[in-house]
């Protein structure tokens, strides 16, 4: 018998880490299922969670898929059911569906350089790209990671960013600097273009607010990335991840399932309605 | 298998079916929809235009009750998933553009990641047609997109109208086990019944119906009209309701939600309901950011939905040509103007392209 | 009888005089007979306008529309909107301006006086002795106190009292009370009026009462009721169409509320729900009771919800019964000045309480 696409199995919160304090909070869960075989998944695919009585949201799996024993998510404090998750404490009982969606194309990769460009909570989505290829390094080229947030406080997986360095250049932006901060001040884009990373055999891998991303594309132009070489994200408001409820379509495309992976060369085809 | 059925004889027929619910066209309370009927109902006929509602409802309900969650006494989750058992159903009188519009939903429901609760209805359901003589409705336009008023797609029976009775032709195996269970009312099919049927069919696909201009350049020209000034404007006049979508046979989006019964512990169900694209807030995201935050990008999306991005997908239009959108729309906003009008526009100015 | 040049000359010189930014009017529509609403910014697009018996929609609904468009972009208007507004739909804009959503001078209303006659409503037509089906027609006219139809094939002349919709039967405002301009006059004559009757004018409220003499027990009426609201298929149109459901939370809609980047998570998460979206009996009687409510006082029986109805429940019962209610305890009539404060804002110290238990 087919599983139930929407019925969703129990998984319990192992962890909670807090990212960024504030209005717009971020924490990290790590799931365990608790019964049956769980699922595993492929980078950049995403995972319907559910707190019962609440609803369901959308999220992008952060752990890479060589991780057996949980899930990550990071979740930001937005409405009603992340509301929810942020009241979780350890131990408490979820729902999960998934994974959905399409990936990125890690093993077409192999023998490249690999620039990821994150913002925000952006990080999450193509996190576990960069742990994939820091733990399978010989696989890949030189790793750079560029990464910022508004200020120092919503800079996230702070202390993981600071061991990617050796395996990885990690270059970390705010808009505003506090006092201790030494590193790059100004927006993400920006440092991009400042720190020119060569274009040659190289793929870009950005997500982030829109507007970041804009202005990335168009550094990574200007860079002479091709199109092809650019890859990214996006999101849109989703209900059932599977594309029957016809809610996130960019065009003929669903982004639950078609997507939420796309190269800029295919993402421009589609009508930019998102 | 093709039988006759005299047309007194249509509530013998359905008194046979004890096996089925049988639901026919009635007007109740003013509108036309589909009820059971017990069979052997007096002047039971088939003399309708098309109903208000479609019959998509009978595969996929306005509420459909996902699972119920409560908790067990140590305070887990415990879902209880409440797929349908539906009884099986016949619907009489269905149109061949609702018939084709099942299909494409059994693409959206069945293929890639097959949806239970709609297979649970749609195994029970079966369609018994009735070609369309003549367009029930001035606003028809199923010839303009790959449909036909005697099209058998999604039917398991097709009845043609004859005058005094009607043609029946089974169309799949449960077509035919129908026609077995009804075969005290059936007598043979002869050579003459099947030249008629063929001569009104003819009729049918002659009689002038709506059309969309050149069909086969639509999904492109809408592709590259997607920037059109047209949407806004002709859009202007939309309320935001749901009818349009409600009422199409094709239309299939929904909202899932946790309705709760109980807080200590929480219960309650997971429901999935109907939803509309033409809802202002039907994109809108946590962040207050919405894709399509205009009329003229939702029209947009609904018109290309069914013209453009479902013909790219599955390489047919998702509209089936019935024209309750246009009959019903509050404020008479024509799928098949706004279609031709921004192809039209969008059309290369080429003498080739003629 | 309102002569059409005289529309199109009194719009296209208020365009040109630059005296409103744009008409709210009708215009024929693409599906035959039946006119559309348009918005209209150009002097020569005043010949586009139509003043005829299909001319039914409430377009005191589009001022709503354009208020929120204006506050969506951050635009104020420098100078008035320009609409056409029958009786009713002058009550409505009216009522708008009681409740302060528009203000005044933010309106110029050109009214347009159905004299002795009123808007066709399309189903009596199909039962009627004509048998004429509305989707053969192409075009309708008014003629006095009569309807002129027209097919590709056929003329059909025929007083407009037996295919009038219900809710012009039962009409005391034919002319608009409030206007910056008027077209037609005041009837001078109407008939007399008495119960409802096919083919004559009758009684304000006629159709209630006729409801009230056929399902007298409680009983009776809940069996009518839940009967209708089964029916319901929440498609929102007779929210969506009326002028009064300006809201932008909904009460008795758990999905859809306003949410701008200053939203908090909290603010989301706090939003109760009230109605499910499921069509369910319950959640079908709490929407439509709810709104009656809430429009108590404030309808003023255009009756486009029950128009719009795709599976026809008959609306207007509800809401001509809160109007009612509204005339009769406390003496109010919906949307009759701008100085009259709005009925649920406002107490007298002499309004009736003996029904306060």
């Amino acid at each position: 018998m087919d599983a139930n696409i929407y019925l969703p199995q129990l998984a319990r919160v192992v962890a909670i880490h807090s990212e960024v304090p504030g209005e717009r909070a971020i924490k990290t869960f790590r799931l365990e299922f608790i019964a049956g075989d769980g699922f595993s998944h492929k980078c950049g695919q995403c995972a319907m969670l559910s707190i019962f009585g609440r609803g369901e949201a959308m999220i992008s799996i952060a752990s890479s898929p060589l991780i057996h024993d949980y899930k990550q998510f990071s979740i930001m404090r937005a409405g009603r059911v992340t509301s929810g998750f942020h009241e979780l404490d350890v131990g408490a009982l979820v729902g999960i569906r998934g994974p959905f969606g399409n990936s990125f194309p890690v093993n077409d990769w192999h023998g490249k350089h690999l620039v990821f460009i994150g913002g925000g909570c952006g990080l999450a989505p193509i996190w576990p790209v960069i742990q994939t290829a820091v733990t399978k390094r010989e696989d890949f080229g030189d790793i750079t990671v560029f990464y910022g947030g508004r200020s120092p406080r919503d800079i996230m997986y702070r202390a993981e960013l600071e061991k990617l360095r050796g395996a990885a250049e990690v270059y970390l932006s705010v808009d505003s600097p506090d006092d201790g901060w030494e590193e790059y001040c100004g927006f993400v884009p920006a440092n991009l273009m400042e720190k020119e990373p060569s274009p040659e055999d190289a793929i870009a891998i950005t997500c982030g607010p829109p507007a970041m991303i804009k202005f990335v594309i168009k550094n990574l132009h200007a860079l002479g990335f091709q199109d092809e070489q650019i890859y990214t994200t996006v999101e849109n408001k989703m209900k059932c991840g599977i594309g029957k409820c016809g809610r996130c379509n960019i065009g003929k495309d669903y982004v639950c399932t078609n997507g939420p992976v796309y190269s800029w060369a295919d993402l421009k085809q589609l009508p930019q309605e998102y | 298998m093709e039988r006759i059925l005299d047309k007194g004889r249509l509530g013998a027929w359905v008194a046979a079916l004890a096996d089925w619910t049988v639901l026919a066209p009635a007007l109740q309370d003013g509108i036309w929809a589909y009820v059971p009927v017990a069979g052997a109902e007096e002047g039971l006929t088939l003399g309708h235009p098309n109903t208000v509602q479609p019959p998509k409802g009978q595969s996929f309900p306005q509420r459909e009750v996902f699972f119920s969650f409560d908790e067990t006494e140590d305070g887990k989750p415990r879902l209880t998933p409440l797929v349908p058992s539906p009884a099986n159903r016949v619907v009489l009188g269905v149109r061949p553009c609702d018939g084709r519009a099942l299909t494409h939903l059994d693409r959206v429901f069945g293929e890639e990641a097959p949806d239970a609760y709609y297979q649970a209805r749609r195994g029970t359901l079966a369609y018994v047609g009735l070609a369309c003589n003549k367009p029930p409705s001035r606003h028809c336009f199923c010839t303009s997109v790959g449909g036909s008023p005697f099209g058998e797609e999604g039917l398991d029976v097709l009845m043609i109208d004859l005058s005094d009775r009607y043609l029946v032709r089974a169309l799949t195996p449960v077509g035919e086990a129908l026609m077995t269970a009804g075969q005290g009312a059936l007598t043979e099919a002869g050579a003459d019944d099947r030249a008629e049927a063929q001569q009104r069919r003819l009729a049918a696909l002659a009689h002038p119906q709506r059309t969309v201009a050149k069909p086969q350049a639509v999904p492109q020209r809408l592709k590259a009209g997607f920037g059109s000034a047209l949407w806004e404007r002709l859009a202007q006049p939309c309320i935001g309701c749901g009818i349009c979508t409600f009422l199409c046979p094709t239309c299939h989006c929904f909202d899932i939600n946790d309705e709760v019964a109980g807080q200590s512990p929480v219960c309650g169900s997971r429901v999935r309901t109907w939803d509309s694209c033409q809802f202002p807030d039907f994109t809108m995201h946590s962040s207050g950011h919405n894709p399509r935050a205009d009329l003229g990008a939702r029209l947009r999306q609904r018109v290309c939905h069914k013209f453009q991005y479902f013909f790219e997908n599955h390489g047919a239009f998702q509209c089936t040509g019935c024209g309750r959108c246009i009959t019903a729309c509050p404020v008479g906003i024509d799928i098949v103007t706004v279609v031709n009008q921004v192809a039209a526009e969008a059309a290369p100015v080429q003498p080739a392209d003629c | 009888m309102i002569n059409p040049a005289e529309l199109h000359t009194r719009v296209r010189d208020l365009l040109e005089g630059g005296q409103v930014r744009a008409v709210i009017g009708y215009r024929r529509g693409t599906r035959g007979w039946a006119a559309e609403p348009v918005v209209i910014d150009r002097p020569e697009e005043a010949q586009d306008l139509v003043w005829d018996p299909s001319c039914v929609h409430n377009l005191a609904l589009y001022l709503v529309q354009d208020r929120r468009r204006r506050g969506a972009l951050g635009e104020p208007a420098d100078q008035p909107i320009g609409i056409l507004a029958k009786g009713c739909d002058a009550r409505a804009i009216v009522v708008l301006m009681q409740e302060n959503y528009l203000r005044r001078d933010e309106v110029y209303i050109i009214g347009l006086s159905c004299e002795s006659s009123g808007m066709l409503d399309e189903h009596k037509l199909v039962g009627g002795a004509a048998g004429i089906d509305p989707q053969d027609l192409e075009a309708v006219g008014f003629e006095g106190d009569q309807f002129v139809l027209s097919s590709p094939h056929q003329q059909w002349r025929m007083p407009a009292a037996g295919v009038m919709a219900d809710r012009c039967l039962e009409c005391r405002n034919p002319c608009p009370k409030v206007h910056d301009t008027l077209l037609g006059n005041e009837p001078t004559e109407r008939e007399p009026r008495g119960q409802a009757r096919a083919g004559t004018l009758s009684e304000p409220f006629a159709e209630l009462q006729r409801f009230e003499r056929t399902a007298a027990s409680a009983a009776a009426r809940w069996d009518f009721w839940s009967r209708q609201f089964d029916r319901c298929i929440r498609c929102f149109a007779c929210r969506s169409v009326c002028p009064m459901c300006y809201c932008e939370e909904c009460m008795v809609d758990s999905i859809a509320f306003t949410v701008t980047p200053d939203t908090t998570a909290q603010e989301k998460a706090d939003r109760l729900r009230w109605i499910e979206r499921s069509a369910s009996r319950s959640d079908n009687i709490g929407y439509h009771l709810t709104r009656a409510l809430h429009l108590a006082g404030r309808c003023i029986d255009c009756g486009e919800c029950e128009r719009v109805c795709p599976v026809r429940i008959p609306l207007r019962l509800l809401n001509t019964k809160m109007e009612r209610e509204s005339r009769e305890r406390f003496g109010y009539e919906p949307g009759a000045s701008v100085e009259v404060a709005a009925l649920l804002s406002s107490f007298r110290d002499d309004d009736p309480n003996d029904f306060i238990r």
